[in-house]
């Protein structure tokens, strides 16, 4: 049974003439865990908005659930969630009005109005603020006035609460501790459902920097340059396939 | 030789040479034949006629004004952020509606931003006499443009990121739109909305004067009989209007907005669109438009106006408003630092107040009682009236500025009025200069006031042709005006742009 969601052929993406993604060719079947791991400007944030849909390549094809990104419906483009680099919060609305935010595709333009009101139910932006060891005593406060790892956590939050099959994820870890990385590194890996237990596979790409947490994932990719270096399974990684990207 | 570098403080004080040809012309037309009148003018001042009958007519005239003024700032700010949205970029990003609507929606708001409130109310005035709502109308057609520029300016500062992300969680476009702009919007309407109920309430009493109703109305009539004893009176009410006005708008703060407060903002938003479309239609089918079929005789009529006098004309409100501007940039740093002591600061800032208190016209009237009619005293009196503005400008910024570098030169022994000038104004400026050149793209608008009363430019001939029904002429005043208006918003955006 082909199992493939997402699938990249000879995907190139051109900026301003810098070559930026270089005939890509990548599938990412149901259920995987993959680390993206690239120098920063290899062009890993680029692939992710090529993989959601927020970049138009230049060349080449984007497959999702074996449709073009065109031919998706709401429905299915809602299965996809992305947890930014630079988060892209709203800065003026609160911490728990920006997770609800993430229920904005399942509820209609009233809850919008609502969640601006601050009349909305908070029950659920609240159930996942806590899952990323958000205090309450941050719950209502603006955006701008949190720490990088408050906001950091917002926006996991805002992203784990759309319940997607699919998470993109661009370098989730910065600005949080140890602790921390641990606790969201096992939210994203280890998929919850309303319930708190293990949901069905949720495939999961996350481009990141941390080494050490990569024998979490089922495969790493190594990008440079825009090129795929190699795509492989996370045990048989060893120093020779570092050396090539960084 | 070196070679002369102009820097923000020297730019501040150079167009003060607008003031050579002005004061030549200004002394060559020099009369005494008023000199009295004006004494008798200044002196009413300090004795303004108080009794009940005046008491009553104070408050009636002001009860006009304000809900004039009032219903024209609730309409306006209601449908200026609705037009805001409309000439926004996120709006047509959210929808991907073709940005040429975009463009198409901008230049009309341009086009009507560009023609000053005063022109609507004579041009309407003239189509359907003299009536309550006419104010309104007159003060919501300009109005809804300014604040849909400045709710657009405010929309468009939402980051491309943000719109991305909100729409990658692909919600229904009315939700995303919704969410995005809320915050902007209120925002807007918190830090602007009550500077622009007194923009409102000061631009009905400029209307008053040519006969829309409130207490312009009654300033006019009691210059027009030399009661200027009452005519202070009616101007002291107006200061107490004003000042009550801002010390209520200063306590009035918008930061904790609670539930029921903003469903009440809601409520009132919608009812207001509500209202004003059943105004509109009501208006529509109740009003005698005879004279305004006459406006269908446009493309019959023909124009009187000669091409060489009508490019007299155009460059007379240029130069009205170069001179004016030179005025306005120059003379309150002239005027600080060269008194620069706490009684002078006294006197300056009440002179100032009063320039900014007495409308152009009136300013312009009493002006004339010892100057005859020209360019310059037009010039003057729109330069006098927006210098009280740019010096109250520049005095908050210098109050509220670091003084730090202002002592550390006095301690050295350099004199108070070099410590000013470049220990205190050289650090503001830059920002003076670009608040200027926002306030040239008023006064281009603005020398129509003075163009009806003294006799000078665009606007006088625009008073003229109306009163012929020569709607031709009318047509072609209004295209020249509207042009300079616009060019001249484009030239001072981008100074502006350069100095911010």
């Amino acid at each position: 049974m082909n199992n493939t969601l997402l699938e990249l052929k000879n995907i190139s993406y051109k900026y301003e003439n810098n070559l930026i993604l270089n005939k890509v060719n990548l599938k990412i079947n149901s259920g995987e865990k993959i680390a993206l791991l690239g120098k920063s400007g290899s062009g890993k944030t680029t692939l992710i908005s090529v993989l959601n849909g927020t970049i138009k390549p230049t060349q080449g094809e984007v497959k999702i659930f074996n449709k073009s990104f065109e031919e998706l419906d709401r429905t299915q483009k809602r299965k996809i969630t992305t947890i930014w680099q630079d988060l892209r919060l709203i800065e003026d609305l609160s911490a728990e009005q920006n997770v609800n935010c993430g229920l904005l595709a399942e509820n209609n333009f009233y809850f919008a109005f609502k969640n601006l009101l601050n009349i909305s139910s908070f029950k659920k932006a609240h159930k996942y603020m806590q899952l990323c060891r958000l205090h309450n005593s941050i719950y209502d406060k603006k955006i701008r006035k949190l720490s990088g790892g408050q906001k950091q956590r917002v926006a996991i939050a805002r992203s784990l609460i759309q319940g997607s099959n699919i998470l993109l994820a661009d370098e989730p870890f910065n600005n949080l501790d140890p602790k921390l990385v641990k606790i969201i590194k096992n939210l994203l890996l280890e998929n919850l459902d309303k319930n708190n237990t293990k949901k069905s596979p949720k495939t999961t790409l996350v481009a990141l920097h941390r080494l050490d947490l990569l024998n979490e994932f089922d495969k790493v990719i190594g990008i440079r340059d825009g090129k795929i270096f190699f795509n492989i399974k996370s045990t048989n990684l060893n120093k020779l396939h570092l050396d090539k990207i960084y | 030789m070196n070679k002369l570098k102009l820097n923000y403080t020297s730019l501040s004080f150079l167009p003060f040479l607008v003031c050579i040809p002005l004061g030549y012309q200004l002394i060559t037309n020099l009369h005494f034949g008023g000199f009295k009148l004006f004494q008798e003018f200044l002196i009413s001042a300090f004795n303004p006629k108080v009794d009940n009958e005046i008491i009553i007519t104070v408050i009636n005239r002001l009860n006009e004004t304000i809900l004039i003024g009032f219903f024209s700032w609730l309409v306006s700010i209601t449908f200026g952020a609705i037009f805001g949205i409309l000439s926004s970029n996120i709006f047509y990003k959210i929808f991907n509606i073709p940005n040429f609507l975009y463009s198409i929606i901008r230049f009309f708001l341009t086009i009507i931003r560009s023609i000053h409130e005063v022109v609507w109310g004579i041009l309407l005035m003239q189509i359907y006499g003299i009536n309550f709502s006419i104010g309104i109308i007159a003060i919501c057609i300009p109005y809804i443009a300014v604040n849909s520029k400045v709710f657009a300016e405010q929309l468009e500062t939402i980051e491309y990121k943000s719109f991305e992300s909100i729409n990658q969680i692909n919600a229904p476009k009315s939700s995303s739109l919704l969410t995005l702009i809320w915050n902007p919007i209120i925002n807007t309407f918190k830090n602007f909305g009550l500077y622009r109920l007194e923009c409102s309430i000061r631009s009905t009493v400029i209307l008053g004067l040519f006969g829309i109703g409130g207490i312009g109305t009654s300033i006019f009539l009691s210059f027009q009989t030399l009661n200027f004893r009452e005519l202070w009176t009616y101007l002291w009410s107006l200061a107490i209007l004003i000042i009550l006005s801002g010390l209520i708008f200063k306590k009035i703060k918008f930061n904790n907005i609670n539930k029921t407060l903003s469903i009440f903002f809601i409520a009132v938003f919608f009812i207001t669109i509500l209202f004003s479309f059943s105004y509109f239609l009501y208006f529509m089918f109740n009003n005698n438009f005879k004279n305004f079929y006459s406006v269908s005789s446009l493309f019959k009529s023909s124009s009187d106006l000669g091409l060489f006098d009508f490019l007299k004309l155009i460059l007379e409100t240029i130069i009205l408003s170069l001179l004016s501007t030179g005025i306005a940039i120059s003379l309150p740093p002239l005027v600080i630092g060269n008194f620069n002591n706490n009684t002078s600061k006294i006197f300056i800032r009440i002179f100032a107040f009063l320039l900014r208190l007495i409308p152009t016209p009136v300013i312009l009237l009493s002006l004339l009682t010892f100057n005859n009619p020209s360019l310059s005293l037009a010039a003057l009196t729109l330069g006098l009236h927006n210098a009280g503005i740019t010096s109250k400008l520049l005095f908050s910024n210098l109050d509220s500025q670091d003084k730090r570098n202002y002592i550390a030169m006095k301690s050295l022994g350099i004199s108070k009025k070099t410590c000013w000038l470049l220990g205190l104004f050289s650090q503001q400026a830059k920002s003076y200069l670009a608040y200027c050149a926002y306030r040239s793209d008023i006064i281009i608008r603005e020398t129509a006031i003075v163009g009806v009363i003294g006799s000078v430019g665009l606007g006088w001939q625009l008073q003229e042709s109306l009163s012929s029904f020569a709607w031709q002429e009318v047509t072609i005043v209004l295209i020249a005006y509207s042009s300079i208006a616009i060019v001249g918003e484009l030239i001072n955006g981008k100074i502006k742009n350069s100095l911010t």
